[in-house]
């Protein structure tokens, strides 16, 4: 099978699982990102035009399943910026060192941290909402909580690796 | 000299398609409402939730027996809560005939699965079952047997999307249900509300219900939203913050209300007059 049907095909399971099965791991409402953990993957493994593409794509739907804020296109441009940070890391000759050392989970947090700022940034125009508390009270959080559930694919990619 | 264009193309194309996202990201941002984005967001929404409906079986099956605990229990205070709700029915008719007053009509509810859920980055909301051709129509309330969850912010023909309370961009007429003090219901981030707009000399207290008021044009009137968790003065301001425990546990929604309830336009026309 062509390696961009498979990775269409796998981004939208995780697109799923992050919307039906992930809310039910929210810890006071904190969930993982799947998602950025994916493109973070896509990145490490197949380059930045990959990476941006997924993050784009994964964005955008992710808007329009929570849409009805005026916010069409914010998902899509956080991601997208994501992706293009986490294609830095791309190197031929080392995709089974970065996916399966603390690498993969580093660069979550790096790229989560941006990932959120960005999006708060913009999403919290015009609210009540305090921009530097809702990065300590979600934005943080959350990249933490990422940042955890990354090390799962790491440990799982290291075990593939050695075998 | 197009052969020198194209190699600086290739030579640069990380950042070519960067721009080309982020312009066409930005188009979007500053295009959302128009009627164009709104079909496909409509189109869109429908084969997600259709997927989602599928995926979403795996977590209801882990959570079936202790849903079914909960039901149970719920059903016995619930059977308790009718009779001595019916009584009070009857009571309340009586007055409302000695007093001539008109009667708010009851609402017709649809019953509807919650197959998909955005919790992520500040983005509460839920995808329902119930759409378009079921009669759900934008705005509508959403409610749960515990009180107030959300309206409804999408539809395509067969799904929904419902923005939740915890949305920093709801907003809902109030009052406090024992001392009728009027106020706006909003989210200021973690797991509580506040209820907005209330003078410091006004009764409020720890414990009070608070319900939605008359004077929402989304929201019927008499919903419960939440209970009163504490409130403190604020230096130098006219309004205290009285902070709200919501009703609903947002968490753990898996089955909602829509009420089909419309505002009444010429309520709507009059409210709007200048």
């Amino acid at each position: 099978m062509p390696r961009t049907v498979i990775l269409v095909a796998l981004s939208l399971v995780f697109l799923l699982v992050q919307t039906t099965i992930i809310p039910h791991l929210a810890i006071v409402s904190i969930v993982p990102d799947l998602v950025l953990i994916w493109i973070v993957y896509v990145a490490i493994a197949y380059g930045q035009v990959q990476a941006m593409t997924t993050g784009f794509l994964l964005g955008l739907l992710l808007d329009v399943l929570s849409s009805g804020e005026s916010m069409l296109g914010l998902s899509a441009l956080t991601k997208t910026l994501a992706g293009f940070l986490a294609g830095y890391s791309y190197n031929e000759n080392k995709i089974a060192q970065y996916l399966s050392g603390p690498q993969f989970p580093l660069l979550l947090i790096a790229v989560s941290l941006v990932h959120n700022l960005l999006y708060f940034l913009i999403f919290l125009q015009g609210s009540d909402l305090r921009w530097d508390e809702t990065i300590l009270q979600f934005g943080i959080p959350a990249t933490v909580y990422t940042a955890a559930a990354a090390v799962i694919p790491m440990f799982a990619f290291a075990r593939h690796y050695r075998t | 000299m197009v052969k020198r264009v194209y190699d600086i193309i290739v030579l640069f194309k990380e950042y070519f398609l960067l721009a080309f996202y982020i312009v066409l990201a930005l188009l979007l941002l500053a295009r959302n409402e128009t009627d164009q984005v709104r079909a496909i967001r409509s189109h869109l929404l429908a084969v997600a939730g259709t997927l989602q409906d599928v995926v979403g079986v795996v977590p209801n099956y882990f959570t079936l027996r202790e849903e079914n605990h909960i039901l149970r229990e719920q059903n016995l205070t619930l059977t308790d809560e009718i009779n001595r709700l019916r009584e009070a029915r009857l009571e309340n008719i009586r007055l409302y005939r000695l007093l001539n007053l008109k009667d708010r009509p009851s609402l017709p509810y649809l019953s509807a699965h919650v197959v998909g859920a955005t919790s992520q980055s500040l983005r509460n909301t839920i995808t329902i079952d119930r759409g378009r051709k079921d009669g759900v129509l934008l705005n509508m309330p959403v409610v749960t047997a515990d009180g107030l969850a959300g309206k409804v912010s999408t539809i395509s023909g067969d799904y929904a999307v419902v923005q939740l309370l915890l949305h920093k961009d709801v907003r809902v007429s109030a009052r406090v249900e024992r001392s009728r003090v009027n106020g706006i219901i909003r989210w200021t981030g973690g797991r509580s509300l506040q209820f907005a707009n209330v003078p410091t000399s006004f009764d409020v207290q720890r414990g009070d219900v608070i319900i939605t008021s008359e004077f929402s044009s989304i929201f019927p009137a008499g919903i419960r939203i939440g209970v009163v968790s504490g409130k403190r003065a604020v230096p130098g301001a006219l309004f205290q913050a009285v902070d709200v425990t919501p009703a609903v546990d947002f968490e753990r929604l898996e089955e909602v209300f829509v009420a089909l309830h419309t505002p009444d336009s010429s309520r709507v026309a009059i409210d709007h007059r200048p």
